[in-house]
């Protein structure tokens, strides 16, 4: 796992961070077997904190890490909502530790992060329509349908949703390197049909 | 079907076709079967010849099989659909055989197939760059309208239509000129007139797009805005509701797209001698003159500019007042007359502008005797006109009356942007204005904001603990009145009111949140990364790794 970071404390580290910009993680998704057959009904009537979901999962909430799971009857459980890697981590065992004192022989096997949405912001107007022509290849831009310009990058795998306003969020990254790498790709790009005020 | 295959007394296989009557016969026990009756014919044996096939039947008299009737249901349904969306014989063609080429020739039924006929359309059109949105679409086909941007992004990839040449962006002024053709507001204006307005539109859309305002944005809001505008500016009574309602654009939306057009006129507008006065309530009566000074602005050339900048300006200027001192007569009405007229005749100073600068005010011919010589006649003239005021409707109001003849004369139509251009020409373009993209400026305020309360708490912060310094800021209760929400106004003068932003940004300060972070406004992230300290767990030994 990546090595534990808490941004906003530290300063920037430009070899890096080029850019001087660190995008801010805010949701990691991340599964893991808990390795017994569950009764969903039972846990939704004995916790406090969950839910019955029709589509055959608990939805059961923490507050600390305040995060959201799913959890299903085979025994896998989606964790979402958490900011960082080890607080998903954390979160999944308390989910699983909840799920032991409801009476369950719950393991903890095959955690895994799925998914790192961050976001960030350039601090600069972006030329979309510019952008597009010129990456055609990767982007998709229809206001009829989204006001981003959705850019999907081959090297690292990750979906970048770039706004006029110059925000932007990453997503589809499995280690938050990914999510720095695809930043700092694209940072130059985006440099390059800024919009500038003559 | 099975069933006809075998004899129903004897289950013999051999059955055979009666030539005559078309009905199957067993070769063993000569029984006839029924029930699977080949033609039928009418009027007894002597009837006509020729098939009759009756659709949405089985058994007797059907000739279709599921396969048939699937693509015969889903042709009709295609050449219906393309016949509400008004196709033309070609495209209905290249719809087809779109479908025909994606489906392998085995089209489809249920309503997934109704929106991928809808969104081949779409697709057909705007390969060859002709509007078809895809909110008309999605009414047409009675789908929503994400549900048919995913056919067709399913389509495109399917396609593999990734470059430009082969699938345009949408083109926003094809779908303006074609909403000004169909729409019903209009269908009573001549052709010339017509013509002048989508030249107007098409000017004003492609400074929108130059503005940023066109950028991530609904396009056709914003036609109906344009629509609106140019519609009002010809006297052609326009709503915009009804435009949006006809065009199929969201009202509110629709509403603000012309709002933020008029706001970002009247910024042009500024630049104007009378510009101070212009604000968005009587912007669309200076709206020729600011049109026509953005046109004859987008005519110079940029590599001149530097050149020609004083030169054009004073013809621009004097254009530009001596129309709006001759036409004060015929918008009589509506100009402000402000005791202190002389605001009009002053040359304003402006940098931002880049109007008039220093000693260029001294090259400006426009004498003020000149000007007072002309303001005296005007003021003659409006003199006239109040005295003897006619446009008063039964309610005693003043109408608003135009003189149709004045609204061309201003407009020449000459500029490039009255003709398609590219985004980069566009871009080149200076049409007085050069705007921000309204998300970016809201961005910029809500930092701001954001700082002045930062600023704010450590103020407080430093206050508590440094008590003795906190004398020597008198600022230090400030910022609480700033952040004050405007509505408690009344009750909260004088009283700090402190909301939760404020003490979380307080609480992140105190953990050592870095500023910058703060700035970002994730206060979430940070309290949980920071102040909550979940995440940071001492590393769980190997073992415990898996219980």
């Amino acid at each position: 796992m990546a090595e534990q970071v808490v941004e906003g404390s530290q300063p920037v580290d430009l070899a890096k961070h080029p850019s001087g910009i660190v995008p801010t993680l805010q949701n990691i998704v991340s599964t893991v077997n808990l390795d017994c057959k569950l009764d969903l009904k039972a846990i939704a009537l004995q916790a406090r904190n969950a839910e019955y979901n029709p589509k055959a999962s608990v939805i059961m909430r923490i507050r600390e890490p305040k995060t959201t799971a799913l959890i299903f009857a085979s025994g896998k459980m989606v964790c979402t909502g958490a900011k960082s890697e080890q607080q998903s981590k954390l979160a999944a065992r308390k989910y699983a530790r909840i799920i032991q004192k409801l009476g369950f022989p719950a393991k903890f096997k095959d955690f895994k992060i799925q998914n790192i949405v961050g976001s960030c912001d350039v601090k600069f107007p972006i030329r979309l329509e510019g952008l597009a022509y010129s990456h055609g290849a990767f982007s998709s831009y229809e206001p009829e349908l989204f006001p981003g310009l959705i850019y999907r990058m081959k090297q690292p795998k990750i979906v970048l949703l770039i706004f006029v306003s110059g925000k932007i969020v990453l997503t589809g990254a499995k280690v938050r390197d990914e999510t720095y790498t695809a930043f700092e790709n694209i940072y130059p790009v985006l440099t390059e049909f800024r919009k500038n005020q003559q | 079907m099975s069933k006809s295959t075998s004899c129903t007394r004897c289950k013999s296989k051999s059955l055979v076709r009666d030539d005559v009557t078309g009905h199957l016969v067993c070769e063993i026990c000569g029984l006839l079967q029924e029930f699977d009756s080949f033609e039928a014919h009418f009027g007894g044996i002597t009837g006509p010849q020729g098939t009759f096939v009756r659709l949405g039947t089985a058994g007797t008299g059907s000739t279709f099989n599921y396969k048939e009737k699937k693509i015969y249901d889903a042709q009709k349904l295609i050449d219906d659909l393309v016949y509400r969306l008004g196709l033309s014989g070609s495209k209905s063609n290249d719809v087809k055989s779109m479908v025909a080429t994606i489906t392998e020739g085995e089209y489809g039924q249920g309503h997934w197939f109704t929106i991928f006929v809808g969104a081949c359309a779409y697709v057909v059109m705007r390969k060859d760059n002709k509007s078809l949105p895809m909110a008309e679409v999605s009414s047409v086909i009675g789908s929503d309208e994400f549900e048919l941007g995913r056919m067709i992004q399913r389509i495109v990839e399917f396609l593999n239509l990734k470059r430009l040449d082969d699938y345009p962006e949408f083109d926003i002024l094809n779908s303006f000129e074609t909403a000004l053709r169909n729409s019903r507001s209009f269908a009573g204006v001549g052709e010339e007139d017509k013509e002048r307005m989508r030249k107007q539109g098409i000017f004003l859309i492609q400074c929108m797009v130059k503005w940023s305002l066109t950028t991530g944005r609904r396009p056709l809001p914003l036609v109906v805005a344009v629509l609106a505008f140019v519609g009002k500016l010809n006297e052609v009574a326009v709503k915009i509701e009804d435009a949006a309602k006809e065009f199929h654009a969201k009202v509110y939306t629709s509403k603000v797209r012309y709002r933020e057009l008029l706001e970002a006129l009247v910024k042009v507008a500024q630049a104007l001698p009378w510009g101070k006065d212009v604000t968005v309530k009587n912007i669309m009566k200076n709206a020729p003159f600011v049109i026509q000074y953005m046109e004859k602005k987008s005519m110079s050339k940029p590599g001149e500019k530097e050149k020609r900048d004083l030169e054009s300006l004073r013809l621009d200027l004097e254009d530009v007042v001596g129309d709006c001192l001759r036409k004060c007569l015929d918008y009589g009405k509506d100009l402000v007359y402000e005791e202190d007229d002389s605001s009009y005749f002053k040359v304003y100073s402006d940098e931002k502008s880049g109007l008039l600068s220093g000693d260029d005010v001294k090259k400006f011919t426009l004498s003020p005797e000149c000007l007072s010589m002309v303001y005296a006649k005007v003021s003659n003239e409006v003199g006239n006109v109040k005295s003897g005021k006619e446009g008063r409707d039964v309610h005693g109001r003043e109408r608003m009356v135009f003189d149709f003849r004045v609204c061309t004369e201003w407009w020449n139509g000459e500029s490039e942007l009255s003709k398609k251009l590219l985004l980069k020409q566009i871009l080149e373009k200076d049409v007085g204005l050069e705007a921000l993209p309204p998300s970016f400026v809201a961005g910029c305020k809500v930092y701001e904001k954001r700082r002045e309360k930062i600023n704010a708490a450590n103020r407080r912060i430093n206050r508590i603990m440094f008590p003795l310094n906190a004398d020597l800021d008198d600022n230090s209760n400030i910022s609480c009145k700033e952040i004050s929400h405007p509505r408690k106004k009344r009750k909260s003068t004088k009283v700090d009111v402190i909301s939760w932003e404020d003490l979380i940004i307080e609480t992140l300060l105190l953990h050592k949140v870095k500023e910058e972070e703060i700035e970002k406004g994730h206060y979430n992230t940070l309290m949980d990364l920071h102040v909550f300290n979940s995440g940071i767990v001492p590393d769980t030994p190997a073992r415990l790794q898996e219980w």
